[in-house]
């Protein structure tokens, strides 16, 4: 619906740049930053590795961390094998 | 169609009877013989080795007593099994000392085939009682006919009986002379051995390939289908899995696909079959070509530890045993053409296999083998 007609605009541009530098300072983030650890445990309903690129569909997943416990029923895990690993979850 | 010269043959066993054997009742009914009749005969022949037991040679106790024995077989036995001696057979009663018996070992496999469980069971019964060293010659037939009742066609094990007869002769009577079970009737020595076994087996994995006759896209197919892993530069096919039967698969570009993991033959193309709906699914014309099992693995336990050196030393020109290398004895047998890894507990794995049959063949094959190295 909205154009991205206006990107190529100063103001577009410097917006631009700021989302680059916004990508490298989670990445480094994750990786050095963030200490915590979280388990988990559930059935395993798909798979799929493709160009290095892991997906996983979770039925009934429990995340268990040190001070508390999160349940689904459903969990979607995307992972990328790189330098920088990086996931993201969606219930 | 033995209905009619029954009545003729009925009238001489009563003379045969009196010469031969203890008094035997006549069949009342015209026709077929019933499966305990002919276990009756069975009873009077073996009593009659018995009794014949080291006053003659090796052969000619099985002549004699035979004849008129196999006279009622034939008229008890089915039409299918091969008695083409049948005219020769008739001949017999009048003067058997003259006339060349050569082809009786061969019918008496066939009566055993006719009461394979009952005759064996007898067999086991009488080997207890009298001590025959006669006529190991049947004995590796009804051992082929083991394996003839695993295998779908009763006519193979027949018709391969006498190439087999000498190979299996000689390697069964050493083991069966020190066997006071297996010594005894012309019947079955081998068979009285891998009846006490009574080990069958199973099989483990099932290697097979098959042809989807459509070239593919590999990563539509990684990407698009369920539990599937494609990394090009690693290994050129996507590897995908399926929970029921649970087994893997690996499918290529040129689409042809190898199906690992199951358990049976059943099993294998059953999987196969499934794996070439997943990819008709995603669009590719797939079809299923020259499904082909390539390699069955079995696995068994004798219940007894083994002695791998003694193994070793026994059949060298088959035996690798290298326990700093591995700690089980690879046997390569000639045939059927099947590797064994025997160790020490007693486990044997055989693997190298296209049929099942081949599996349960080279097991009976061994066994007898490590019976004789058992430790302590």
């Amino acid at each position: 619906m909205a154009y991205q007609l206006y990107r190529n605009t100063a103001l577009g541009n410097s917006l631009q740049v700021i989302l680059l530098q916004f990508d490298k300072a989670m990445n480094s983030a994750l990786a050095q930053t963030v200490r915590n650890r979280v388990n988990f445990r559930s059935f395993l309903n798909t798979y799929r590795s493709c160009d290095y690129l892991w997906s996983f569909v979770l039925n009934g997943v429990e995340f268990r961390e040190v001070t508390e416990l999160n349940k689904a029923d459903e969990a979607k895990i995307v992972a990328c094998d790189d330098k920088n690993i990086g996931s993201n979850t969606t219930e | 169609m033995a209905s009619a010269p029954r009545p003729e043959r009925a009238p001489r066993l009563p003379a045969l009877c009196l010469t031969r054997y203890p008094p035997l009742p006549l069949p009342t009914t015209v026709g077929f013989l019933s499966m305990e009749e002919e276990e009756t005969y069975l009873e009077l022949y073996l009593n009659q080795c018995a009794a014949q037991d080291g006053l003659a040679p090796l052969r000619s106790p099985l002549f004699s007593p035979v004849v008129p024995y196999d006279m009622y077989m034939l008229n008890a036995s089915n039409p299918e099994t091969a008695f083409n001696s049948n005219p020769e057979v008739k001949e017999t009663p009048g003067g058997f000392s003259s006339v060349d018996l050569s082809f009786l070992p061969d019918e008496l496999t066939q009566e055993d085939k006719e009461q394979p469980v009952i005759g064996s069971k007898h067999e086991t019964e009488e080997n207890s009682e009298s001590q025959s060293q006669q006529s190991r010659l049947p004995s590796p037939s009804k051992h082929d006919i083991g394996l003839g009742l695993n295998s779908p066609s009763l006519s193979n094990p027949h018709s391969q009986q006498h190439p087999t007869d000498s190979v299996q002769a000689s390697p069964e009577k050493p083991e069966s002379n020190s066997l006071p079970l297996a010594s005894i009737t012309p019947m079955t020595p081998v068979t009285s051995v891998s009846e006490c076994c009574g080990i069958v087996p199973q099989l483990q994995n099932i290697v097979s390939t098959v042809n989807l006759a459509c070239k593919l896209d590999l990563k539509k197919i990684a990407l698009h289908a369920k539990n599937a892993e494609y990394n090009p530069k690693r290994f050129a096919a996507v590897i995908m899995r399926i929970r029921e039967p649970r087994t893997t698969a690996l499918i290529f570009s040129s689409g042809k696909m190898v199906c690992t993991g199951a358990r049976s033959e059943e099993q294998s193309r059953l999987a196969a079959r499934k794996y070439a709906r997943v990819v008709q699914k995603l669009g590719f014309p797939a079809r299923f070509l020259d499904f082909k099992i390539q390699n069955m693995v079995g696995s068994c336990d004798v219940k007894f530890p083994i002695r791998l050196e003694g193994l070793v030393l026994t059949h060298q020109q088959f035996s690798s045993y290298e326990p700093e290398l591995f700690p089980g004895l690879i046997y390569r047998m000639v045939k059927p053409r099947i590797v064994l890894l025997i160790f020490v507990s007693g486990k044997v794995v055989l693997t190298g296999a296209k049929e099942r049959s081949e599996i349960c063949e080279a097991f009976e094959n061994i066994y007898p083998i490590l019976k004789g190295l058992k430790k302590a």
